[in-house]
């Protein structure tokens, strides 16, 4: 098996992780014997990773910076299969969710996950969470610096940080490495781009106060340029702010989006200078060395070179049409001639996004050994990544992932829909997500149509929390309560893309569950009319206006 | 409420010499100790580092993590030496956290909580960050570890 | 069919602390998984003396709650609401099995 290229654990990690489960498993044994009320347990499991939903317990494993090993996975797969139902459900945020996992099996399932240098530490709850980063982090040819170096100072820095475990709210950080943000950075509680500035050096541009949810709001800019060694200066500074002054009164009103919206980014940034002067210089200054060392562990592998023009690739891209699409939407520019990144779609005409069998996933992990280095990525789309894929192998690792069901080339068309879990499994949910997902996807399978259709991001929440990220779905879709009818908001024009992130307009009335499909149809028909040569759907709306839009969806109620 | 400290798994008297003020008539008149709401802004004490002998910090639920920070700063920023203590919703499961932050004595309702903090520093033999206690991170060990190594290679 | 949906016919539902699924009051204060075994309430406030039995038998359950349920001519009942139904019944799609590498 080849060797990871990634973070590889110490013991110092896996004694933490390992005193962790213990710690954990007799917090468990406490409250089966009701020595803890359910009050008193329940942020001791949400920092844990296990929520309670509709039906079952859910673990939520956290997939820092969205990178596996192939031995990894298979350990996640065994994991789903031996004290679940055999699948997970893999998230926006780079985590994993098993969703029928027993509280009495919990620890054991989380000692399985420290065998391979895993955990679920912080993925819920009011505290820092898994830091996500680019999931072409490493690969991409467009990077600057791979970002999961800083991702996984940022996981040591705060796992079990005795500050700030109790904070007003959940608190999400993702790192990008690349001009053309793929992390989402602008929608995280802080949110940091590394660039290169004019004097050359490399730095972070640090964002905060951005968030989904039920007030969406964008990112501000604090820092033009941190020096990377004051990274964990500035976020303690960002944070001890946020945990001393954000809103405690009111759930909604707790996130630090709020904070920066109601002090204003002018007051924020003064405050977090104010306590970054005092941090500068103390022992939260990154020593060289322990940079160097992280660093080196995230040293791309070593690619033997590889011929970026194969005859057998050219070949089989004129005799398969499905191919040569997936070449076009499930494969990005490598780092390496002669490599590509090739990218598993989770989104099978028809599936819930997202999901995986075990045995899928172990396929998954057989190819990144063949194929891929024996790595594999988690995007915040919901999809898996083959990171280090050489031209030559493509034809190879197409016909591997169509036998998984994992070669549809749909990767940023409109059947690449991102959906959180919804009412058939939330306990948080207003209505369901994966039905609305499927028909959709059912309804647009035809792979010549969609990317006739082109790029084209719908995004479903099932409620105002907005796990799906409706707000940034080019067609968003929201799931509403209506005395006890599922109703279905529309939203169009919001993004993600560096510089363009926005937010969605609502475009009228809510429309019933049986509507949703036609509704989409209608926004796509008028897209495809009124479309100029080479224009995405959100260009079309964003230069034609809701009016023509919204003229086609509701002329037909 | 009992009032533990590290060193006795029953809980101790309480010093009634050591009555914590709330900040608000503290400030009047300063004494040895004093109270403060977690929402307080610590410059007034700034001053009495010297003086004050208790400082004790709320917890009005345990999911209020505002003292953390006040300990933090009272600890780190201002020098504070005397005694620290968590008052309010304080849970054993919070230990770990409190000890790092610098609380040393703790009011608490729950049953076992004298045994809980006998045991507290051993729940976690690594940690990761620098805080208000005195605990070398993963991070500088391992760099010292790393630098020990290279000075034997050198020596050799 | 008529069915009584005044909204004034409720049992008491909790998840089980173990396992988390979802469980139901029953007339000797047991919980049972059967939504048919479960005890009714007929009236208001004789759903808020069925709540009180449910917390007061909540040891092994997590934070008992009335559901609103409709009754048929024959006695069957079934929840008011979407979240309720999908409580009882399960998921409303088909998820993949384990050893499957395709879905169907």
């Amino acid at each position: 098996m080849p060797d990871t290229h990634f973070y590889r654990y110490d013991d110092y990690d896996r004694t933490l992780l390992s005193e962790r489960v213990e710690q954990f498993r007799d917090q468990v044994r406490r409250r089966l014997a009701g020595e803890l009320t359910e009050e008193q347990f329940k942020p001791l499991r949400l920092t844990n990773g296990l929520y309670l939903q509709l039906h079952a317990y859910m673990l939520r494993i956290a997939i820092p910076y969205g990178t596996l090993s192939s031995r990894q996975l298979r350990k996640l797969a065994e994991i789903a299969r031996k004290y679940d139902r055999g699948y997970g459900h893999f998230t926006t945020r780079q985590n994993l969710q098993l969703n029928w996992i027993k509280l009495e099996d919990a620890p054991d399932a989380i000692a399985a996950l420290a065998e391979v240098d895993m955990h679920a530490i912080q993925t819920s709850g009011n505290v820092i969470r898994n830091t996500t980063a680019d999931h072409f982090a490493g690969a991409a040819a467009d990077e600057i610096e791979d970002p999961r170096v800083w991702c996984e100072i940022i996981r040591q820095w705060s796992t079990l940080h005795p500050e700030f475990s109790f904070l007003p709210r959940k608190f999400k950080i993702a790192i990008t490495g690349s001009p053309n943000d793929r992390a989402a950075v602008r929608v995280h509680d802080v949110g940091l781009r590394l660039w290169r500035n004019p004097e050359g050096q490399v730095g972070f541009e640090v964002i905060v106060g951005g968030g989904l949810g039920r007030t969406p709001i964008i990112g501000k800019t604090i820092r033009e340029f941190l020096p990377k060694d004051e990274l964990l200066a500035y976020l303690e500074a960002v944070l001890r702010v946020y945990n001393r002054y954000g809103r405690r009164d009111n759930i909604y009103k707790a996130r630090i989006k709020i904070l920066v919206h109601e002090i204003g980014v002018e007051k924020m940034r003064e405050e977090v200078e104010a306590e970054f002067v005092q941090n500068k210089d103390t022992s939260l200054r990154l020593d060289p060395q322990t940079i160097e060392a992280i660093s080196s562990q995230f040293a791309p592998p070593a690619l033997s070179h590889r011929s970026a023009v194969v005859g057998a690739v050219e070949a089989l891209k004129l005799e398969n049409r499905d191919f040569a699409l997936w070449l076009k939407s499930n494969t990005a520019p490598h780092r390496m001639a002669g490599y590509r990144i090739v990218t598993a779609s989770l989104k099978p005409a028809g599936a819930p996004p997202g999901d995986a069998s075990s045995a899928q996933m172990e396929g998954v992990a057989d190819i990144a050994d063949a194929y891929s280095q024996g790595e594999v990525r988690v995007s915040h789309e919901q999809n898996l990544v083959l990171p280090h894929v050489a031209v030559e192998d493509l034809p190879a690792v197409y016909a591997a992932l169509e036998r998984l069901g994992f070669a549809e080339a749909n990767v940023g068309k409109i059947t690449d829909i991102i959906a959180c879990p919804g009412l058939d499994y939330c306990a948080l949910a207003n209505a369901r997500s994966i039905p609305v997902a499927q028909s959709i996807s059912n309804h647009f399978a035809s792979l010549a149509k969609q990317h006739d259709i082109g790029d084209l991001k719908i995004k479903i929440s099932g409620c105002i929390n907005a796990c799906g990220h409706h707000h940034v779905g080019h067609i968003g879709i929201l799931g509403v309560d209506k005395n006890g009818v599922e109703l279905y908001q529309i939203s169009l024009g919001g993004d993600v893309d560096f510089g363009k992130t926005s937010l969605g307009d609502i475009i009228g009335p809510a429309v019933g569950a049986d509507r949703v499909v036609e509704a989409v149809d209608a926004l796509v028909a008028t897209y495809l009319e009124r479309r100029d040569e080479g224009e995405r759907f959100v260009d079309t709306y964003r230069r034609l206006g809701v009016e023509p839009f919204k003229e086609r969806v509701y002329a037909t109620v | 409420m009992p009032l533990y400290k590290e060193g006795s798994i029953a809980p101790i008297a309480a010093d009634d010499q050591l009555a914590p003020l709330p900040l608000a008539d503290w400030l009047k008149a300063p004494t040895q100790a004093v109270m403060l709401a977690n929402t307080d802004v610590l410059d007034p004490l700034k001053n009495h580092m010297g003086r004050l002998k208790l400082i004790a910090l709320q917890f009005p639920k345990y999911t209020d993590g505002r003292a953390y920070s006040q300990a933090r700063l009272l600890r780190s920023r201002l020098g504070y030496r005397g005694e620290l203590r968590a008052t309010g919703d304080v849970l054993r499961d919070q230990l770990p956290f409190l000890l790092r932050c610098g609380f040393d004595s703790f009011e608490s309702n729950q049953a076992g909580f004298g045994p809980a903090l006998a045991r507290a520093r051993t729940l976690f033999s690594v940690v990761y960050q620098s805080s208000s206690d005195d605990r070398a991170p993963a991070a500088l060990l391992r760099l010292k570890l790393r630098n020990a190594t290279a000075e034997a290679l050198a020596a050799d | 069919m008529a069915k009584n949906l005044s909204g004034d016919l409720t049992v008491v539902s909790a998840n089980r602390l173990s396992d988390g699924v979802v469980v139901f009051l029953d007339d000797s204060g047991h919980w049972t998984r059967k939504l048919e075994l479960a005890a009714l309430a007929r009236d208001k406030r004789a759903g808020e003396v069925l709540l009180e039995r449910g917390k007061a038998e909540a040891f092994s359950v997590i934070d008992p709650f009335l559901v609103a349920v409709s009754e048929d001519d024959d006695g069957t009942i079934e929840p008011l609401s979407l979240r309720e139904k999908i409580r009882v019944a399960g998921l409303t799609f088909q998820v993949i099995a384990s050893e499957a590498v395709r879905y169907a």
